[in-house]
């Protein structure tokens, strides 16, 4: 089963998101803010990761970047799920190096789709 | 002191106390939400959990399917309703501070005789009188 480190500052969002994903046969590993993700990926195995921006502590752009640093995520698929839209910081993501930017409230099909197209 | 500098300090002071209004809408509105959120979400996946799938028909499966797609996207209304009220929030304390510099006094007895159209803070059944 592939798993997937799904981080979000609101619990309702991760709910949504781990209720979409295990739905869809994903093992969902949960973590709050950019620095509790960066500790359980050091931890266990993670396939994808989908995370928020904005977020106490650590925000998701910082995450990726940070998880870009490390050997066993140097190829792992990265999205950002965001209620950010606009064109300068979608760059900045694509700069630390995510794999897609996704605009928050997501439609259920077409995250599991996105998904699908990069996780390996 | 002049009578026009009587009258600004008098609109800064009402607008202080708007802002100060606001804001205490703001943040029961946000406790509103939450709250609503949590119930709807707890529900939800009582529903979710508890549907037999294998008994439905195609047609009612694909329906389904699509109800709990619709209901997962609308239920992201928390975070996005958090995002913005928490904004609004900030823009007010800084407009709050800056008319603060204006004024040092504001009548605290305008604030509170305010009518408050929702008191509540919660999204349970509300309480019944019976008189």
């Amino acid at each position: 089963m592939q798993s997937i480190l799904a981080v979000d500052d609101s619990a309702s969002m991760r709910q949504m998101v781990a209720f979409t994903l295990k739905g869809a046969g994903y093992n969902v590993i949960e973590a709050a803010d950019g620095q509790e993700a960066l500790e359980k990926a050091r931890a266990q195995h993670v396939d994808l990761v989908l995370t928020d921006q904005n977020m106490p502590r650590m925000d998701g752009i910082t995450l990726v970047k940070q998880l870009r640093t490390m050997h066993n995520f140097a190829g792992t698929p990265m999205l950002i799920l965001t209620t950010e839209s606009s064109d300068e910081m979608k760059a900045k993501g694509r700069a630390a190096g995510a794999t897609g930017w996704l605009v928050k409230p997501f439609d259920p099909a077409k995250l599991l789709d996105v998904i699908k197209r990069v996780i390996r | 002191m002049h009578d026009s500098d009587a009258q600004d300090a008098a609109t800064v002071q009402r607008a202080a106390l708007e802002c100060e209004a606001i804001a205490a809408d703001l943040e029961r509105l946000k406790t509103l939400i939450a709250d609503a959120g949590d119930r709807l979400m707890t529900s939800f996946n009582v529903v979710g959990t508890l549907v037999p799938r294998p008994a439905h028909s195609e047609e009612e499966q694909r329906r389904l399917a699509g109800a709990i797609a619709t209901a997962v996207t609308a239920l992201q209304f928390q975070d996005m309703a958090n995002q913005l009220t928490s904004h609004a929030q900030g823009r007010l304390t800084i407009l709050q501070e800056t008319l603060g510099r204006f004024c040092d006094d504001v009548d605290p007895l305008l604030a509170t005789t305010r009518l408050q159209p929702v008191a509540q803070a919660g999204m349970g059944a509300g309480s019944i009188d019976l008189f």
